[in-house]
Parts: C-alpha cells; sequence; structure tokens
C-alpha cells in the first residue's frame, strides 16, 4: 500500500473536497482518501499495482480540479563555468540527467547556468555539483528556488488576483446599484440623469445596467466556468449555487430587455442585474477575505520555515566559507559566532556559549552547551563562538522535522470534520431542490414568476457550504500552528480533538515527573567517620562507576570539589553493591542485602534507613572495614514543575497516576510530594501497556506521558500519547503529543489548547448551521408566509459572504491562545 | 482558449456599449407616437384645427380638448387643456384664486390650463397633420414624454404636475385617453375636490427619476371604442 500526498488547485467550498473524494475513492485499488480543503491537501492509501498516481491525478482533473504531487522536489538554478559550447551544454545535461533523483535538467548555454529539479531524498546537491565537476565543468554558488517559496508565491498570486478582481467589480456593481437601487431609498436624495429615466428611456436603461454588469461577470467567470462544469459532473459545488443563482438573475433580465425592446416597458421593473452584481463583488470580497485568513492559519508553518538561517560558515582546510545552507553535509564542521543562528543540527566539538532555544522549544531561558553537547539549527548563539559538527541536515534537522509533523497535523482531519464534511458533500444537491421547491410552491400558490425567481436565487446564494468546510481544519490549523509556538506539537486533527477528553493521565517517573537524573541527597555517618570523608571514600569508590546511583554519589563529590583517593582493588558484586580497598581499608557499599550477608550490624542506622526510604530515596550503606560507616541516600530530583502540572490537572478534573517500576514505598513518597492520586509500582517495563489498558478498561481516556524507548508501547496504547521533547525519538514517534521541552506543565497546555480548539470548532460549526439553518428558510420565503419580509437576494448574497468570514475571524481568535503559567 | 473568451466578452461588452448610444434605444419615444397616432384613428371625428390658437384639438366625449402646438415658436400656449368649469365651480372654485396660466372665459364656461413647453421652430415638408405636430414635440421635447407603468400610458408631461395621457395599446386598456390635473391649485382656489362632478379625484403611482410613488390626482378617463 502506497501513501501520497497530493496538492489540489482549483477548489472553492467543502463540496469541491468531497467531489474530489468521491472522484478518488471510486478508482479500484484506492484504499483511503481524505481532502482537506483548507490546506487544499488529498492524501490517498493505493495499491500501486491495480492504480497509478497518473490516474489518481486523471480522476481529480475529470472531476474539475488540478492535482499536482506533493514532492519534495527542490529547483536550483546553478551558474557553471567553464562551458564553451552547446556540446559541453548538452554533456552537462547527458551527466546529471542520468543521476537518481533528478527529475528535470536544462543547461542554458547562453546564460552559463544549469537548472536541475531533484528530489532531495534521493540526491544530494553535492553530488550534482560533483558530477558537474566530473564531467569537466565548475559549478558555481547557487540559486535555488523551492517548493515553499513557489507556494508562497502561488498564494499571494491568488490574493492579489481575487483582490483585483473584486476591485474591479465592485467599480461596476457600485454605478449599477446607483442606477437600479439609489432612488428607492427617497432619504438619499439620489437622482438619475434624464437619459436614463426608467420610465422615459427603458430599454437604455436596461442596457447600461447590463453594460455595467457585464465587466462584473467577466470578473467572476470562475464562478461559471467551475460552476456549471460540476452540475455536468453532477457533483455541484458552492461555485454552482453562485453560478445559478446570478445567471438566473441575469438570464431574466437580459429576457426583460428583449420585452422592453418589443415595448413590454414594464419589464423595466423585473432587471435584476444588480442583484449578480453584487452577489458576485460580495462573494468575491468573501473570498478574497478567506485567503488572507487561510494565509494567516498558516502562519506558524511560515514563522518556522523562516527560522532556518540561509547561509553557514563552514571551515574547510582552516578557513571560514560561507555556503548556502543546502550544501552542509553531514560531517561539516559549522562556526557560529555571537549572535548567529545554528545553521543545522550538530555537535559542539569546540567552545562554550549559550544557546537561546525558545524558537523551538518555547523554553526561555538560554541553554548553556559546551563541548560534547547537541546544538539545534535554528536556535540563537547568544554569547560565546563555537564550532560544532554538523550531524543532521536537510530535512532531518530538527526543525525540518517540526515543520513536517506540524504541516502534517494541520493537513489531518479530525474526527468531528467527517460530520461537517458529509453534511458538505449532500448540501449543494440538497439546496438546489430547496430552493426549485420553494419558488415552485410559491409560482403554484399565485405568486409572480419574478417573485419565484428571488425566492429561488436568495435560497440559492444564502445556503453557502464554505463555512461548514472551513469550520473544523481552520481551527485545527492555528491550534496546532498555536501549539507548536509553545514547543507543544500535536501530530494530527485526532490527537487534537482526544486530547481534551481525556479522564486520566498516566505519569512515567523517571524523568518524566522527576529528572531522571539521581542525586545524593542525605549523607548519615557514625562516629567512626566524618561526612565529608565518608563521601571522598564512596565517591572514589564509584568512580567510573556506569550506574546511576554510583555516578550521583561521584557527582556528589565532585560538587564539595572533594578529591579522589586512589583504588588498590575493585569488585563489583551484582545486585548488591561494590567492594574495593583504599588506603588499606575494606570498603563496602551497597544495599542492605550486601550489609546482611557480611554480617555488618546496621541497628545503629536502621531508623535512619526507612525514614529515608519512606521519602522515596534510595539508602547505600557503607562499611569500613566490617564496621558501619554510614548511609548516602541517592534519590532523583522531582522537576519543579510537576507538583505544579499534578495540580493543575487536578483542577481541570483529571484523575493523575503514575507508573513506575519502583518498590511502592519510593513510589508513593514520589506520589505524595507531587500529589499523584494512584501509583501504579513496581510494573516491568514491558507492563507499562498492559497497565494503560485496564485504565482504559475502566472505561477512561487514558493519556500516557513518558520519554523512554520502554515507554513507546504504553504511549502507543494510551488513548493519547504524549512525549516529552528530551526523551527518546521511539517515544516521540510514538506519541500523538510532543513536548518539546521537559517542563509538565505543557501538559495541562496541550489539554488546555486542545479544549480551546474544539470549543473553536463547536463554535464555527454553529455558525455555519446556524447561517444556514436560519437563512434557507428565510429565503425561501417562510417570513413572508407569515406577513413579514422576504430575503433580498442581495442581502443573502451578504450573508453568506459573512458567514465564510466570521467562522475565519473565529478560527483566528485562538491565535490569542496563552498557555497556563 | 482563454483570449477567445476574453475577446468575445470583450465584444459583447463593446456592441453593448455602442448599441446603448445609439437613438434606436428609444423604445418609448418610438412607439409614444404610434400608439398616439392610432389614438387619434380611433378619434379621427374628434380632431381638428384651431386656427385661432395655432394648435390640433383633440374633444373628448363630453367636451373636454387636449391641444397640442403646430408650432411653438408661433403660439404663446404651447399646449392646452380645456374642459367645463362647472362641476369645479359646483365644488367651490373661485376663480380668482387660479394661477396665472389657469383661465377661466365666463361666456363659454370653460377652464383653460395653457401650458408654454418651448420656442422651437417646427418646419413640416408638405402639409402638416395632427401625428406630424405631435412628433415635432417627442423630437424637440423628449423628455416630456413618458411612459406610465400603473395605466400602461404613454403621457406628455405639462408641467406642474399636469398630464395628458393615452393607452399604449387601446386594445387592452379601457381607459384610451385621461386628462389628468394637478389638484392642488383648485384646493387652493377653494375646490374640495373629491366633490368634482365627471372628475375622479385618486392617488396615483407614479415613477419619477427611478423612483415610484403616490400623488393625488383629478382624472377624467374617456373609452374612444
Amino acid at each position: 500500500m502506497r501513501n501520497e500526498n497530493l496538492k489540489i488547485l482549483g477548489m472553492t467550498c467543502a463540496a469541491c473536497a468531497k467531489a474530489a473524494e468521491r472522484a478518488v475513492g471510486k478508482l479500484d485499488g484506492v484504499e483511503k482518501v481524505s481532502v482537506n480543503y483548507a490546506t487544499e491537501k488529498m492524501n490517498v492509501d493505493f495499491d500501486a499495482e491495480k492504480v497509478s498516481i497518473e490516474q489518481i491525478k486523471a480522476a481529480v482533473s475529470k472531476a474539475g480540479y488540478e492535482a499536482e504531487e506533493e514532492k519534495e522536489t527542490k529547483e536550483v538554478s546553478m551558474p557553471v563555468s567553464g562551458m564553451t559550447c552547446a556540446a559541453c551544454a548538452k554533456a552537462i545535461e547527458k551527466a546529471v540527467g542520468k543521476l537518481q533523483g533528478v527529475e528535470s535538467v536544462a543547461v542554458n548555454f547562453a546564460t552559463e547556468k544549469v537548472s536541475v529539479k531533484y528530489n532531495p531524498k534521493d540526491v544530494r546537491l553535492s553530488e550534482i555539483k560533483q558530477t558537474i565537476i566530473k564531467a569537466g565543468y565548475t559549478p558555481l554558488e547557487i540559486e535555488n528556488k523551492n517548493r515553499v517559496d513557489e507556494d508562497k508565491e502561488r498564494k499571494e498570486k491568488e490574493i492579489k488576483t481575487l483582490w483585483i478582481k473584486f476591485v474591479i467589480s465592485a467599480i461596476f456593481t457600485v454605478p449599477l446599484v446607483y442606477i437600479a437601487m439609489g432612488p428607492m431609498v427617497p432619504w438619499l436624495g439620489w437622482k438619475l440623469p434624464a437619459w436614463l429615466e426608467p420610465m422615459q428611456f427603458p430599454l437604455l436603461y436596461g442596457l447600461v445596467e447590463l453594460a455595467l454588469t457585464i465587466p462584473v461577470i467577466i470578473a467572476g467567470y470562475r464562478f461559471y466556468t467551475v460552476g456549471f462544469k460540476a452540475i455536468i459532473r453532477r457533483s455541484p459545488n458552492m461555485d454552482s449555487l453562485i453560478a445559478m443563482g446570478t445567471a438566473a438573475a441575469v438570464i431574466y433580465s437580459i429576457y426583460s430587455i428583449y420585452r422592453i425592446s418589443i415595448y413590454d416597458f414594464m419589464y423595466v421593473d423585473d432587471l435584476y442585474f444588480e442583484t449578480a452584481g453584487v452577489i458576485i463583488t460580495l462573494i468575491l470580497l468573501g473570498k478574497y477575505l478567506e485567503a488572507v485568513s487561510k494565509g494567516r492559519t498558516s502562519e506558524a508553518i511560515k514563522k518556522l520555515m523562516g527560522l532556518a538561517p540561509k547561509t553557514a560558515i563552514v571551515i574547510q582546510d582552516d578557513k571560514e566559507i560561507e555556503i548556502p545552507i543546502e550544501e552542509v553535509e553531514v560531517g561539516d564542521i559549522i562556526l557560529v559566532k555571537p549572535g548567529e543562528k545554528i545553521p543545522v543540527d550538530g555537535e559542539v566539538i569546540e567552545g562554550h556559549t549559550t544557546i537561546d532555544e525558545s524558537m523551538l522549544t518555547g523554553e526561555s531561558i538560554p541553554v548553556d552547551k559546551k563541548v560534547g553537547d547537541k546544538v539545534i539549527g535554528a536556535s540563537i548563539n547568544k554569547h560565546g563562538s563555537i564550532k560544532f559538527r554538523a550531524t543532521k541536515v536537510g530535512s532531518d534537522t530538527a526543525l525540518a522535522q517540526i515543520i513536517k509533523l506540524v504541516e502534517d497535523a494541520q493537513g489531518s482531519k479530525a474526527p468531528i470534520a467527517q460530520m461537517a464534511d458529509i453534511v458538505s458533500g449532500y448540501f449543494v444537491p440538497i439546496v438546489f431542490v430547496i430552493a426549485t421547491l420553494s419558488a415552485a410552491i410559491w409560482y403554484f400558490t399565485g405568486q409572480d414568476a419574478v417573485f419565484a425567481l428571488t425566492i429561488f436565487i436568495a435560497v440559492l446564494v444564502i445556503a453557502c457550504p464554505c463555512a461548514l468546510g472551513l469550520a473544523t481544519p481552520t481551527a485545527i490549523m492555528v491550534g496546532t500552528g498555536k501549539g507548536a509556538e509553545y514547543g507543544v506539537l500535536i501530530k494530527g486533527g485526532e490527537a487534537l480533538e482526544t486530547t481534551h477528553k481525556v479522564q486520566t493521565i498516566v505519569f512515567d517517573k523517571t524523568g518524566t515527573i522527576t529528572e531522571g537524573r539521581p542525586e545524593v541527597t542525605d549523607i548519615v555517618h557514625t562516629d567512626v567517620i566524618d561526612r565529608n570523608r565518608l563521601l571522598q571514600i564512596a565517591a572514589s569508590a564509584e568512580k567510573g562507576s556506569e550506574h546511576p546511583l554510583g555516578e550521583a554519589i561521584v557527582r556528589g563529590a565532585e560538587k564539595e570539589n572533594l578529591e579522589m583517593l586512589k583504588l588498590d582493588r575493585f569488585l563489583a558484586i551484582p545486585g548488591h553493591g561494590i567492594e574495593v580497598e583504599i588506603e588499606g581499608q575494606i570498603i563496602l557499599l551497597g544495599n542492605r542485602k550486601l550489609m546482611v550477608e557480611r554480617n555488618i550490624e546496621l541497628a545503629q542506622l536502621e531508623e535512619e534507613s526507612d525514614r529515608l526510604a519512606s521519602e522515596g530515596k534510595t539508602p547505600m550503606y557503607m562499611a569500613i572495614d566490617s564496621q558501619l560507616a554510614g548511609i548516602i541516600a541517592v534519590a532523583d530530583i522531582v522537576k519543579e514543575s510537576s507538583a505544579k502540572a499534578i495540580r493543575k490537572l487536578h483542577e481541570m478534573g483529571i484523575e493523575v497516576a503514575m507508573i513506575t517500576g519502583d518498590n511502592k514505598k519510593t513510589a508513593q513518597a514520589i506520589a505524595k510530594q507531587v500529589g499523584i492520586d494512584r501509583v501504579l509500582a513496581e510494573v516491568l517495563p514491558g507492563d507499562k501497556a498492559n497497565e494503560v489498558k485496564k485504565l482504559q478498561e475502566e472505561g477512561k481516556k487514558v493519556a500516557m506521558v513518558g520519554d523512554g524507548i520502554n515507554d513507546a508501547p504504553a504511549l502507543a496504547q494510551a488513548d493519547i500519547g504524549i512525549a516529552i521533547g528530551s526523551g527518546t525519538d521511539v517515544a516521540m514517534e510514538s506519541a500523538d503529543i510532543v513536548l518539546m521541552r521537559s517542563d509538565l506543565m505543557d501538559v495541562p497546555t496541550a489539554i488546555q489548547l486542545s479544549k480551546s480548539t474544539l470549543r473553536n470548532i463547536k463554535q464555527n460549526l454553529f455558525w455555519a448551521f446556524a447561517y444556514n439553518v436560519a437563512g434557507i428558510p428565510l429565503a425561501a420565503g417562510l417570513l413572508y408566509a407569515f406577513g413579514g419580509p422576504k430575503l433580498n437576494p442581495v442581502f443573502a448574497a451578504a450573508a453568506m459572504s459573512l458567514s465564510s468570514v466570521s467562522v475565519l475571524t473565529n478560527a483566528l481568535r485562538l491565535k490569542n491562545f496563552k498557555p497556563y503559567k | 482558449m482563454k483570449r477567445k473568451k476574453r475577446l468575445l466578452l470583450a465584444a459583447i461588452l463593446g456592441a453593448t456599449l455602442l448599441f446603448t448610444a445609439c437613438q434606436s434605444t428609444d423604445v418609448v419615444g418610438k412607439v409614444a407616437v404610434t400608439s398616439f397616432e392610432e389614438m387619434l384613428n380611433a378619434a379621427s371625428d374628434n380632431v381638428s384645427f384651431d386656427e385661432e390658437k395655432g394648435t390640433w384639438t383633440l374633444e373628448s366625449p363630453a367636451g373636454d380638448e387636449f391641444k397640442w402646438s403646430k408650432d411653438f415658436s408661433a403660439t404663446e400656449a404651447d399646449s392646452i387643456i380645456e374642459f367645463d368649469a362647472a362641476p369645479y365651480i359646483s365644488a367651490g372654485l373661485d376663480v380668482t384664486k387660479l394661477p396665472e396660466n389657469y383661465s377661466y372665459d365666463p361666456s363659454t364656461g370653460r377652464l383653460s390650463l395653457n401650458f408654454a413647453l418651448g420656442d422651437e421652430k417646427f418646419s413640416y415638408s408638405g402639409e402638416a397633420k395632427p401625428l406630424d405636430s405631435f412628433k415635432k414635440i417627442v423630437e424637440a421635447k423628449r423628455s416630456l414624454i413618458g411612459y406610465h407603468e400603473a395605466l400602461d400610458h404613454y403621457g406628455i408631461a405639462l408641467g406642474d404636475g399636469n398630464m395628458f395621457e393615452w393607452a399604449k395599446d387601446m386594445t387592452k386598456n379601457d381607459k384610451d385617453i385621461v386628462f389628468v390635473l394637478n389638484p392642488q391649485p383648485f384646493i387652493d382656489a377653494g375646490v374640495n375636490p373629491e366633490q368634482v362632478e365627471g372628475w375622479v379625484f385618486a392617488k396615483v403611482e407614479m415613477m419619477e427619476n427611478g423612483k415610484k410613488f403616490e400623488v393625488d390626482k383629478l382624472l377624467k378617463p374617456f373609452d374612444l371604442k
């Protein structure tokens, strides 16, 4: 089964998305297809042996839209020196064209430029350059243009075109409305020139209106080309409604002109050009505002994309060379000076600095970086100069991964969107039926044809499924984008929707609630030794240990600047501790079991040991020459934010559980410290998923928060898996939400964001449905039937445009989202 | 293909503008003349020329007259509406209080409403006929001719809200001609408009400057058939 993303062009409403889905879904071999109207993307799962991507594109095209493959294609225009004739150009074309991943290559001998379209996944730019060099020519500095820029240009062009169309339309519609309706509003005092007096020059009056309407129709011609084609294909969309409504008004008005020309002057009252003009103008305005707002919903992606610097300074042969970021290779040594951005991901090999990673993690405090530390591309080097080795470049960098994750999330559909999609799919045909029926009922119950016509137009025009189609995806786009800003990466619409339903959150203990880095917390000693000597001997004994507890003791001694003593003998006793000889003394360091086995009398410190254990600390006994010397307690420190985050979750009515392999006593102690409701202790790593499943069997929606590889199955089992960003790639891969920081306050933030987004979606859906539920009966003349007013099609058009704009404006309100502090 | 479409639309727009600029769009002016001719034919026995005033006269079955000038440059009153004053006097008319262009002849007992419409010289090739003079008026004073949608009539606006109207299609109309008077000068001269015998005091829907409105009028319609 193959999965592809296609860019769908030419959609104007949710019904278009549904039509494209239907067209592709019918193909044999297509397993699953989903079109997101807001992002204009189609995601399709298909059996490549039964159906080709070309057939899928053809099906989309047949449905009236255009499909483009979402390839990560890069286009490079590279000056090349050394060409002396057209044959040289041919030689380069041939050599580069042979490379796998090169889609097209064109060499212009006159401009001495090679234009290459290639897939960076299959071929590196350096390989292309190398091939050119091998062919005997010299590639120079490149100019590149990528998909993102093209997409941006296309959207900007679309916005500009819509604006121009709207302006043209408005320029002609204003005088049209003045002529047609101005004099009807006495208090305006508008007058017509004598030669336009409808009762004296009705034909001229009608023709002038027609002349003013034609440019408006030209400005809105797309509604007709797309709308009527859709009707012919039996999949009418929003454009079909506009096209039918306005065409009915224009055709009837032209008929009226004809009647005037044969001296039926009464038809001067039956000119409805201004209705068509105003409808087209308002809808063009609505479409323009929609395009602008849609652009704003994806600002988060644009912001992320704008973070990456364009160039990097690479050290080659001890020289600093500035090269485009696309040319940076894994292994390159990169120099970053203070104030500059880190170009790609890597590992510091020289220097010390602080780096602002807030744009990626949301963490406002700059992070210290020294040799061996990892740096992330797009973060800002604050103080010192550093050199680092590039470890990830191009689409492998953390930034590129985040962008992909956010893009995928924005393109995904939430379950709540399915309802809107289903409604949108049936909406337009139903509206046609309602419009026709309403007009027919009015006509056959005694109203004239003109009355029936206005009803028909008003119903068609007011009932636009636009708002329905935009309600969910725009909120998800803004919601996921906003999450990314705060370092909360939500992987899809479904995750965003489910998160707000979570009733129980299970936290992994180590590395999630705690720092995952044990430290010495207590030192208790007997009369045989003093505190510092005890720590010094213990640290010397553990020096070189890879056990986390041993490392903690060594770190503790280092913090106090204690000098390490020389070991004369070392013996590791697995599961118990160690035995060493220092300065002629035999030192035992380990757990109670070790002491008991060696017959060390523990009574003196038994009480202290119990107390420490009850506080969740791990007591390590030390004996010198068979005499108890003291206890060093080591504990994993609870993160500063843990208790606050758990308190916040309680306020949100969420039960909080902790899962750990630790013994019950230790686990209970940590749980008490941070306010955990339920402790799942002594759970083997492989059983974590089972524990989550048990909670789910209680009928609860469960979220799991973890960071380790061993958490991955539990993250996958949970309704929502939340991975801490400092954790492993496997954990992040299995999770639905990734927190870029290790701050647990981001968990309530994710839930709060989910709730806000869902509330926003519901508001959007409410407004979208309310417009149509209230608007259609009104347009159909329900109020008029009971002595009330009839809805003018012009106001129907205004209401329709307003519905889309109001839904988009409401979605954009999510931009004001602020996380808990 | 796109270019062709644009050219086609531009051609339609151009043609429309050209068409609008063309005189042939004056369908009201054109049909006003033909329908006036039909009306004159229907009342041919009651159409005459008033040598003294230099006007053509159309007399209604009740003796009310609509007069129109043969040559604006030669007439003082280019159009006249003349009728029996008795019903007005009975309804309270004080003839001394009428406006200047309203004249009462005690000898005949008739009231004349005289309207100056212009000074244009009308020239004819051959002997002038009543319709020819009307055509000259339409040519010279086209803005005075209008269509009255509510009654499916054409009308000539004589000034001060007074009109003479005739049916666009006499076969479909029972009011072939209508004398339409502004009641206000009469009211100001003491007339109770509802008591003028033979005349109907009613609200009439009119349209001016693209705006529909209702006004009080004194009407006297006739079926000439």
